[in-house]
């Protein structure tokens, strides 16, 4: 499944803060996105901002078991998850990730932490019909960039920050015009700290094709309405 | 020859990309809190993807101003002594007015501080070396400078003291009276010697206490070591012919991959220096690159910085005292780091006596007396040029000059 260009995806931790507030959560979400990012609750999510990191913590189940509960696919569905929790599963998580519906499985610290795995990465998703995905930074070397264009992935994911929800005074724009011309015309998608439609609008007026929303939804999850009426507004920055 | 109109980011051209920067799990989060202390600019320095970050104009009329390009030298009395027709170049950043290579990125920092309305920077030094680098660049520039120096160099290292003075710096021995954690300090060891671990979380604080402060930091982070590449930058320009070794010493890191990066870059690009050998030489007080372990750990031995990846000894190793008071810390920059485990840049550590010596033969053959820091890479050099084939190339940067450290050369033999 392609993701939608322009659109704007929605990030949920499985099962927080249980297993079915979630399952509203992504429901309703799958009505107003056009993608989902689904984290696999880990104890070590060390990507991310406080904020997310705290649902990692306090999600009902950990782990495959968590993201099991579901069955995606309404609309593309990318699990994320941290590969040093995998780096010996990574067919499981793979098959787990098929059978559930979702298109790919992003795995932020891939490149950063292991990048011995990258083939191996790349042969799991394939093996079970799935497209591989890759999280990068702003500073990611050139070099690596292109070789990741030409597994032709479902798309390349900018992390605008260092870390999830934590604004730092970048200039994300000139960032995402650069990457832009590394990764071709393959779909990028940027997040990390995107709340308003003034954002949306900046981050797709500089070149990203998607992006996804995490942090600023955390507190709106209990509550369907509130939810789907952010996402909404979000949207409103789309071209 | 003109001072260079880039900065060289090497992170654009890694085998790996550098792992991001993390919090620790417990308490706040502190890559929220550098947002409050450092200036905006160098933040996103930090995570640039340019390759080449242009130089501000009035940077580079100061970088003029203050003395660059600065000297790029063949080291003929050297060679002579050491008799086997290698040929020793230096690059001399103690050719700049506060005696060392610090002032390439102090007079950034300084500038971006004032980008964004500071009316003080606040640091923290060990010898002194930064301290005095900052204190000059705020004089310069026209900002206050607030300098924590530990208490045992601030009373033995008086002529660093007064010269920061002089530039118009107002000097505190750390642990101070000035903020919470220095009382504590004092409290519970009323002759505190001070630690460099301390005086960044005294800095830090202070920052953090006042309007109008920002907290600048002297090697190890990413824009630090972006700053200092103007010194490679110049060598690509100045070198008459390709090195076969590149020397340089290490504390943080930043001098010796402000001077190396270019050249390295260049490999990694395949676009020269080929057969070159990268030699990071650091002191056997705090030997991460050859003893360390490569983890996330924090830069500031109070861990109020995020931590990063990096060659560490762990931020809490106190290194035994030594003339080479800048070389006493126990990490190195994530990228150096990154290019010693990946074989990209060699790493030895030397012992106190030994360096000194080769310093003493530098200072009799070359008429410069270097600073023991620099020393380490001096050492190298000349045990390079030793074992090396006549018609070699050696390469070093000479980091400063020695004039104020007295107390190193006190018992010259
Ligand atoms: C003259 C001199 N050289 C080298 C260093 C080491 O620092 P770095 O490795 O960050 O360049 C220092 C630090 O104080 C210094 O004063």
């Amino acid at each position: 499944m392609e993701i939608r260009k322009p659109g704007i995806g929605a990030y949920v931790t499985a099962t927080y803060p249980n297993k079915n507030d979630f399952l509203n959560a992504i429901r309703c979400l799958s009505e107003v996105s056009d993608f989902l990012e689904v984290g696999i609750p880990t104890n070590n999510p060390k990507y991310d901002g406080p904020v997310i990191r705290k649902t990692h913590f306090a999600s009902e189940l950990k782990g495959l078991d968590a993201v099991n509960v579901a069955k995606y696919g309404k609309v593309p569905t990318i699990l994320m998850g941290y590969v040093e929790d995998y780096v010996n599963n990574l067919e499981l998580v793979a098959k787990v990730a098929s059978e559930a519906g979702a298109s790919s499985v992003l795995f932020p610290d891939l490149l950063f932490e292991h990048l011995d795995k990258l083939e191996e990465y790349v042969m799991a998703m394939r093996n079970h019909s799935l497209r591989p995905t890759f999280f990068i930074s702003s500073n990611t070397p050139h070099r690596l960039v292109n070789v990741l264009v030409r597994y032709e992935p479902l798309f390349i994911y900018l992390g605008l920050y260092a870390a999830t929800g934590i604004k730092l005074p970048l200039y994300i724009e000139r960032n995402i015009k650069e990457v832009r011309k590394l990764v071709d015309n393959i779909t990028l998608i940027a997040g990390f700290a995107i709340n308003t439609p003034e954002m949306v609008k900046l981050v797709i007026g500089a070149g990203a094709d998607a992006v996804v929303v995490g942090t600023a939804l955390v507190d709106k999850l209990a509550n369907p309405m509130a939810c789907a009426e952010f996402m909404l507004s979000l949207r409103g920055g789309l071209p | 020859m003109n001072v260079p109109h880039y900065w060289y980011n090497i992170n654009v051209d890694l085998l790996r990309p550098l792992p991001p920067p993390i919090d620790p799990y417990e308490a706040d989060s502190r890559i929220a809190l550098l947002m409050r202390i450092l200036p905006s600019e160098l933040l996103d320095q930090e995570f640039t993807p340019l390759r080449y970050v242009p130089i501000p104009e009035e940077i580079r009329e100061l970088y003029e101003r203050m003395g660059r390009p600065t000297p790029f030298k063949r080291a003929y009395g050297l060679e002579r002594v050491l008799g086997n027709g290698v040929r020793i170049y230096y690059k001399f950043e103690g050719a700049l007015p506060a005696g060392s290579h610090k002032l390439n990125t102090a007079i950034p920092q300084v500038y971006y501080a004032i980008k964004d309305n500071a009316k003080e920077v606040v640091t923290e030094t060990g010898a002194g070396q930064w301290g005095l680098a900052v204190s000059l660049a705020a004089a310069l520039l026209g900002v206050k400078a607030t300098v924590f120096m530990t208490r045992n160099s601030y009373l033995n290292k008086t002529q660093r003291v007064l010269f920061m003075r002089t530039y118009g710096a107002d000097v505190y021995p750390s642990p101070s009276e000035l903020t919470k954690y220095g009382r504590e300090a004092i409290k519970a060891r009323p002759d505190h010697p001070g630690s460099l671990g301390l005086a960044i979380t005294e800095a830090i604080d202070f920052t953090l206490m006042g309007e109008g402060r920002k907290y600048i930091p002297g090697s190890v982070l990413g824009f630090v070591v972006l700053h200092q590449t103007v010194i490679g930058q110049e060598v690509l320009q100045q070198m008459p012919e390709e090195p076969d070794l590149v020397i340089g010493c290490v504390g943080g890191g930043s001098n010796f991959s402000g001077f190396s990066f270019p050249m390295i870059g260049a490999r990694l690009r395949n676009e020269g220096f080929e057969k070159t050998r990268f030699l990071a030489v650091e002191s056997k007080a705090a030997p991460k690159l050859t003893s360390g372990r490569y983890t996330y750990d924090f830069p500031d031995t109070g861990g109020l910085l995020p931590m990063v990846k990096m060659l560490t000894l762990g931020h809490d190793y106190v290194p035994p005292p030594t003339h080479a008071a800048g070389l006493r810390y126990h990490g190195a920059a994530p990228s150096l780091s990154m290019l010693v485990k990946e074989g990209v840049v060699e790493a030895r550590a030397y012992g106190q006596e030994e360096v000194m010596e080769a310093a003493r033969l530098f200072a009799r053959t070359e008429g410069i007396i270097p600073a023991p820091e620099s020393a380490h890479a001096i050492k190298a050099a000349i045990d390079e040029a030793r074992r090396m084939p006549k018609g070699s190339v050696i390469f070093f940067n000479l980091s400063g000059h020695g004039l104020l450290d007295v107390d190193a050369y006190g018992n010259t033999r």
